[in-house]
């Protein structure tokens, strides 16, 4: 079950990885089969024994009769299994490398209200987390910072590229916003204060709520003023260049990603959404299912995990694996993330825990393909396997979500990633020390 | 000790035992929480039938029945005769492993996880710490894990000393510890004893031992002070038995808590469970370890174990390590998901532990790495969280794998417990059924709580239905 390198019949494709690892033209360009492989397009029924032909950047064509032009790479597929590469839609891909070495992270500015800040800018396309996550079948993440109440922008990346301008594929997603909480609930540890202190916490999190509205508000009014001075055919005499970046949210182009747990941060979330007429995307959302109807009417999509959680100790101890699947029932299109850089490779999984308690497996594929795809607004792109879209696929010896599964091909754009990283070649260095006989 | 046994004993009877007193409770309502579970009553005579059995030791059963007798395994195979009076636990369709063993456990140490004040705190005792009512515990037999090995943190070299606790829930904590299992002591190496990556307290010094060789002097010097107090020791009680009728009565040597631990590790009676990352202060440990004659049993995240595995393997010491973890510090950035597999194939028992109360809840998930990353088989893997991290703590001839004699600690599964999709439905201890999931409160009975309380039960005159 090891994580074979490109081998065999491969050896053009290998030479293909030598190229860069994105091929950003849409012209034509090296074709590519993958014959007699099980299909999964995810939006279509699955293909038990079909090709999928890549030619260039694109799925040139997906089915069980497609004919291989003369020249094509061949990749042959029996026995294997093709779905589209997965999403995580929230890490911190490229800002961070070792979590506790300070000088490796960009993951948190100063300041309360940065919504002009871009996650994409501080992006380390060569970050050595990079290769490790994306051999796990992980094609494309949205990467954002923390701190503050509005963190900037985040951006939707595929896992290959030169710059952070080539691996984008949305360089602005969403507007992360992190709602206050009062901390008494979930995460680790447990802790908390005692009634003082969850007063004082209350307190704050009230003042920080009406905080925000108000920085909304300010830059709703600054929008409006600059839309009529363009309309005078004049100027504002200051340019606001966090409020600039506020505009898109308010003309309700750029989704706000409101990271929430609680339900009380989610019913906060909600209430901005209806104050400012701004789409709203919740992540996290440990305790979504208590609004599941809700956010089901109102077409709001929840991205959930990490799975990785403990819940609170007065609520259900399934809560956390559990959640995934009541919301998916009552219809609320679901995406998950991983909320780290390191462990990003292990998405697939979380996937699969909460279908351990009530999420259905097609559901949860749908959850790391083409939902995010289309929460992010890329559906036309990514997502699934159709002709037309780009070529972000992963060859498996069977379903994703199992950790015994093993990646055999991986494509970004239509070129052939080698399944190597950090880690398989340090295993390969120390596999290879002399046993102690043979020293 | 032998007062806990002795607790335990009445336990494994089923003998009224404070909140054991209640015995099954059919009318337990999940809604009322984890807390008020039942005490399950005494696993006297059971029988798991139509199982799928991975024993850990002899492969898979396809089909086939683990008969408990007074808390022990009496018989597994495909053809078992279960007795008259047998309680049945049909598993058709499911899987049984043997209960999982985390052999790295901060848990139910509320408030007690790092003395930490000084390097070495030999003397202080997890047992002294452990909460009974601690919701992780439940959370981690719901994850099927059924013992764990309860460390100190890794704040200094010496943290003190370890507990290995069955997850008996709801039963007082001392009869949760597992009688008879050799004693443990946390040694920890590296940057969390150099505690470089926290900001420090407002007025804290530093703290020798600062780098990894003051950390090796450190030890070094402990284990000499401690050489020399079990040769006061060994000379005293030479003149007691030597002392002739008349002859004044000899003097013992001053009592010290902190080397009584440490002679047992030199006498080998106290097993030495190391936190290090680092291959260079892994050897080292191998080393200083052989230049005083003990064996380390574990070391513990070992994240570079597999740059050292020959010395590892040489040295006899076990290897517990995270599946995947990696890159959180700067210790961890050569760590790599083969670590394991790579480990095992050099001859070292391998376990993969949780260190965490979430992770404890899904290791038959993380176990499965090990196949993923270095191809470790199915048996192989299984073994790295139940009978090797048994081995580990001294205690396989006991527990870690389903075969006869051995305590029935079993974790029924719905599925393949390495696949997606699969969840643990019960988990045996001493073959009580600690947790099932047909009695959990799960959030399925939450929601269904809270729509009842939305929407009242309609007041009529019809008060023919008897119900309160």
């Amino acid at each position: 079950m090891t994580m074979h390198p490109l081998r065999g019949a491969l050896a053009t494709a290998a030479l293909l990885a030598l190229l860069p690892p994105a091929v950003f033209a849409q012209t034509p360009g090296p074709v590519i089969a993958i014959r007699d492989a099980t299909i999964v397009p995810v939006t279509a029924p699955r293909i038990a024994r079909g090709t999928v032909l890549i030619r260039g950047s694109q799925i040139a064509a997906v089915g069980a009769d497609v004919a291989i032009p003369a020249g094509a790479t061949v990749i042959d597929g029996t026995g294997l299994t093709v779905y589209p590469g997965m999403i995580d839609s929230g890490t911190q891909l490229g800002l961070v490398e070792i979590a506790s070495v300070p000088g490796s992270t960009d993951t948190e500015e100063l300041g309360t209200f940065n919504p002009h800040n871009d996650a994409l800018t501080a992006v380390n396309p060569h970050s050595e987390l990079i290769p490790v996550d994306r051999v796990n079948g992980i094609t494309t993440v949205i990467t954002s910072a923390g701190g503050g109440l509005i963190s900037g922008t985040a951006a939707l990346i595929d896992l290959a590229g030169w710059t952070g301008a080539e691996m984008a594929v949305r360089p602005r997603a969403g507007m992360v916003v992190t709602w206050p909480r009062s901390g008494g609930r979930g995460g680790f540890g447990g802790g908390g204060g005692g009634r003082g202190q969850q007063g004082d916490a209350a307190e704050r999190v009230s003042r920080q709520v009406r905080e925000l509205h108000e920085y909304f508000a300010e830059a709703r009014s600054y929008a409006r003023q600059k839309e009529s001075a363009t309309a005078q055919g004049t100027t504002l005499p200051r340019t606001d260049l966090p409020f600039e970046a506020m505009i898109p949210v308010l003309r309700g182009e750029l989704p706000v990603i409101v990271n929430a747990d609680e339900a009380g941060q989610i019913r906060g979330a909600l209430a901005l959404a209806d104050s400012f007429q701004i789409q709203v995307i919740i992540r996290g959302g440990n305790e979504a299912w208590r609004l599941a109807d809700t956010l089901a009417a109102r077409r709001i999509p929840v991205i959930v995990g990490p799975l990785t959680r403990v819940p609170a100790d007065d609520d259900p101890y399934d809560m956390i694996y559990a959640n995934p699947g009541v919301l998916a029932k009552a219809g609320v299109v679901i995406a998950f993330q991983t909320d780290d850089a390191a462990d990003a490779r292990n998405l697939p999984f979380h996937a699969g825990l909460a279908t351990a308690y009530g999420l259905d497996p097609e559901q949860a594929l749908a959850a790391l393909t083409i939902n995010p795809a289309r929460i992010w607004g890329v559906d036309q792109e990514l997502g699934s396997i159709e002709a037309g879209k780009v070529a972000n696929l992963i060859v498996t010896t069977g379903d994703p979500l199992d950790v015994r599964t093993a990646l055999r091909h991986l494509f970004i754009r239509g070129t052939p990633v080698e399944l190597t990283d950090r880690h398989t070649k340090l295993y390969e260095q120390f596999r290879a020390r002399p046993k102690i006989n043979e020293q | 000790m032998r007062q806990v046994h002795a607790l335990v004993g009445l336990a494994l009877l089923g003998l009224p035992l404070g909140a054991a007193a209640q015995g099954p409770d059919t009318s337990w309502d999940p809604q009322a929480g984890p807390l008020a579970t039942a005490t399950p009553a005494a696993g006297t005579l059971v029988a798991v039938t139509n199982a799928t059995i991975m024993t850990a030791t002899r492969g898979t059963i396809p089909r086939g029945t683990i008969l408990i007798r007074n808390g022990r395994i009496a018989a597994v195979g495909a053809d078992v005769t279960i007795p008259a009076g047998a309680r049945i636990i049909d598993a058709e369709g499911k899987y049984v492993t043997p209960g999982i063993v985390d052999a790295h456990s901060h848990s139910a140490t509320e408030g007690g996880v790092n003395e930490g004040s000084q390097s070495s705190t030999a003397m202080v005792r997890i047992e002294d710490v452990l909460r009974q009512e601690t919701m992780g515990l439940y959370r981690e037999i719901a994850g099927g894990v059924t013992t764990l090995n309860i460390l100190h943190g890794s704040a200094n070299a010496i943290g003190g000393q370890s507990a290995t606790v069955k997850i008996r829930w709801g039963l007082p904590v001392d009869s949760m510890q597992m009688a008879g299992a050799p004693p443990g002591i946390k040694f920890a190496l590296g940057e969390n004893v150099r505690r470089t990556n926290r900001a420090p307290q407002p007025g804290q010094e530093r703290r020798y031992p600062f780098t990894r060789m003051g950390q090796e002097e450190f030890l070094r010097e402990r284990f000499t002070r401690a050489r020399e107090y079990e040769a006061e020791w060994t000379a005293y009680e030479a003149a007691v038995k030597a002392r002739k009728r008349g002859e004044p009565e000899p003097i013992p040597p001053r009592r010290d808590l902190e080397l009584d631990a440490l002679r047992e590790v030199l006498n080998g009676t106290r097993l030495v469970h190391a936190h290090s990352y680092r291959s260079d202060e892994i050897a080292m440990l191998v080393d200083l370890a052989r230049e005083f004659g003990f064996r380390v049993a574990s070391f513990q995240h070992v994240l570079e174990g597999y740059k050292v595995a020959n010395e590892l393997a040489a040295a006899g010491s076990g290897a517990s390590t995270f599946a995947d973890n990696w890159a959180y510090k700067m210790e961890a950035w050569d760590a790599i998901p083969h670590n394991a597999a790579l480990m095992a194939e050099r001859g070292i028992r391998v376990s993969i532990n949780s260190d965490s109360d979430e992770r404890a809840r899904r290791l038959y998930q993380e176990a499965a790495k090990a196949m993923r990353y270095g191809g470790a088989t199915e048996e192989e893997a299984l073994r790295m969280i139940t009978l090797n991290p048994a081995w580990q703590l001294g205690v396989d001839d006991r527990i870690g794998s389903i075969d006869v004699g051995k305590d029935a600690d079993l974790v029924i599964f719905s599925g393949h417990p390495f696949a997606p999709g699969s969840r643990v439905e019960k988990t045996l201890i001493d073959g009580r059924v600690f947790f099932d999931r047909d009695q959990a409160p799960t959030l399925e009975h939450r929601m269904q709580q809270e729509r009842n309380r939305r929407r009242p039960v309609p007041t009529t005159s019809d008060d023919s239905g008897a119900q309160s």
